[in-house]
């Protein structure tokens, strides 16, 4: 940026390019970076000038937090949901869960996360408008974090829970028509057990493979939400290197937001072959 | 079990349908659209979208006498007033016709949304019909190329090419497209898989049909009707995910308006012009809600034993 006002002489950007490799042709560019990755070394910021690797590993607990929460409340209201849409099926339940996860999944993410921040934040001055902690608190499992999680947390599950229920419909539907409800149900179990012991067990199976797509909702939405929260993660420090042109923060972001996606897929896939028994992992 | 489905097909079939003599798919799925409100009255609402982000210059030009990059700055932050047509929305910080920008948008939108779901709906089939139907090595480069891109988080990878490159609307959509084709393909594969088992797949081969005329008149037409619904439901998600990658600002850049990069300036102006905020917001969520509305009432015309499983 500055190059254009200050005199570089060619000494110092031949010494620049030599340095950062950029005087190699690109296949041979390509096997340094493959080597450096190897051994975990995704060089040095160019803007924060510290190791990539330090930047990302300081983020990746911000994001979980957002994560993990997002994913227990769309499994604690998703689910109820669900099986209240298959059991009432046709009512006006049914009906409204339909509408509900239609409109959640048309609403835009992030302008839901605006909307959030505009009323309850700036004019109802009810929640903060961003960040982890108010200024000058500093506390990672207390009241004022709790109260700055409820925004990104609550827009990204939205999301999921637009998710959930459709799917989980479909299955108790599945499971409801099978013998062995009828057998539960005849030998005189309580419709609640029923639900819990035969049929929510059942159902539940196929749909811990709907965690993927529900885990790359929030990879996606956590680098919208935490630039409109203004929450220190993973995506807003993709977004900052972004705009800062940090190619080795994005490069790095970028491989390590879809190895972790992976690793996530593969506890999918191990989490599925466990509720399961008939899964057998050839 | 199949009595069953059979039965409720019938119960759910309104007793002037049953009355009704068949008359073939698409007319039969006419017939159904036309009595489904909720489903018309949405393709209404995209119709009149689509046909005002046609005439948006026509309109900016004759009745709102803005163009939608004409700044007055006097006339920044004016609250939404009915005194001119231009005044409609307010303006913003810069004293542009909110209401003309929002014109502007969905043509942005639109454009994206529709061009990108044809881009993925054309890979998506040849891909997905290709390999379902020739299996073998094909078969494995494509299921790994969609595993491989399905394990990529997409905002992730649309925000490198953004910093990149200044991405114009047709590129964009390209880009969109060619990353959003895995569901179609995935549904176009798994169905021609069970379909080139049948019958008349194995009459056509024995008298020589070629695998492409096969794949096109034969297999094609069998799966069009439910990727026509997965289309439509595409441009819905890729009009979401334009705006996303708009609002952080790697999309389609300023001047030109489109419906995630106003809300990039709106956001900056929270406290001073709140009234920035909804509209260009509302517009995603309508347009999106009714392309997945039509998409659900196609279905539903075009399959109507889906109905009673879903």
């Amino acid at each position: 940026m500055l190059a254009g006002q200050y005199d570089v002489t060619p000494e110092d950007r031949e010494g620049l390019r030599h340095s950062l490799g950029l005087d190699q042709p690109l296949p041979l560019q390509f096997v340094a970076w493959l080597w450096q990755i190897a051994h975990l070394d995704f060089g040095k910021s160019f803007y924060f000038n510290r190791p990539v690797l330090d930047l990302i590993t300081e983020r990746i607990p911000n994001s979980l937090q957002i994560s993990m929460l997002a994913l227990l409340i769309t499994v604690l209201v998703g689910v109820p949901l669900g099986v209240v849409a298959a059991l009432r099926r046709g009512r006006i339940e049914d009906h409204a869960i339909r509408v509900l996860s239609v409109v959640g999944h048309a609403i835009p993410q992030f302008w839901l996360g605006l909307i959030f921040v505009l009323t309850l934040g700036v004019q109802a001055r009810f929640f903060p408008i961003g960040s982890m902690n108010a200024v000058g608190v500093d506390c990672g499992l207390c009241w004022d974090r709790f109260w700055h999680l409820v925004g990104p947390v609550t827009v990204i599950s939205i999301a999921g829970i637009a998710n959930l229920p459709r799917i989980l419909r479909t299955e108790v539907l599945e499971v409801i028509s099978q013998d062995y409800v009828r057998t539960a149900r005849s030998k005189g179990l309580r419709e609640r057990s029923v639900i819990a012991a035969h049929i929510l067990r059942n159902a539940l199976i196929p749909v811990v493979t709907l965690f993927g797509a529900i885990l790359l909702v929030f990879f996606n939405g956590s680098l919208i939400i935490e630039r409109v929260f203004n929450w220190p993660g993973l995506g807003r420090l993709t977004f900052d290197a972004a705009v800062t042109k940090d190619y080795p923060v994005v490069q790095a972001s970028f491989l390590i937001s879809s190895v972790l996606l992976i690793l996530s897929y593969l506890l999918r896939d191990i989490a599925y072959a466990w509720v399961d028994p008939r899964v057998k992992v050839r | 079990m199949a009595a069953d489905a059979v039965a409720a097909t019938v119960g759910s079939l309104r007793p002037a349908e049953a009355r009704r003599a068949s008359a073939g798919l698409w007319s039969d799925a006419l017939w159904r659209l036309r009595h489904d409100p909720t489903t018309l009255i949405a393709l209404a609402v995209i119709v009149a979208m689509v046909a005002v982000a046609i005439a948006a210059d026509l309109l900016a030009e004759n009745f709102f006498h803005k163009g939608f990059g004409e700044q007055s700055i006097l006339d920044n932050y004016t609250k939404p007033s009915g005194a001119q047509p231009w005044l409609w929305l307010g303006t913003d910080e810069l004293g542009r016709s909110q209401v003309v920008r929002l014109l502007y948008g969905a043509r942005v939108s639109l454009f994206i949304g529709s061009f990108g779901a044809l881009t993925a709906f054309a890979i998506g089939l040849t891909m997905g019909l290709t390999a379902g139907y020739f299996r073998g090595r094909w078969d494995d480069v494509v299921v790994w190329v969609v595993t491989t891109l399905n394990s990529i988080p997409i905002l992730y990878l649309l925000l490198i090419v953004g910093v990149l490159f200044r991405l114009q609307p047709l590129p964009f959509a390209l880009l969109l497209g060619g990353l959003g084709w895995l569901g179609i393909a995935n549904y176009a594969r798994g169905q021609t898989i069970s379909l080139r088992e049948r019958e008349y797949v194995l009459a056509a081969r024995t008298v020589g049909c070629a695998p492409g005329r096969l794949m096109l008149r034969h297999l094609f037409p069998n799966i069009l009707p439910l990727m026509i619904v997965l289309t439509m439901i595409e441009v819905g998600q890729l009009i979401l995910q334009e705006s996303a990658i708009s609002f952080i600002g790697f999309g389609i850049q300023p001047p030109t308006p489109s419906w995630g990069n106003m809300l990039t300036n709106a956001a900056q102006y929270l406290g001073k012009a709140p009234y920035l905020i909804y509209p260009p917001g509302i517009a995603v969520f309508v347009t999106v809600l009714c392309l997945y509305l039509v998409g659900d009432g196609l279905r539903d015309a075009l399959d109507p034993r889906l109905k009673s499983s879903r």
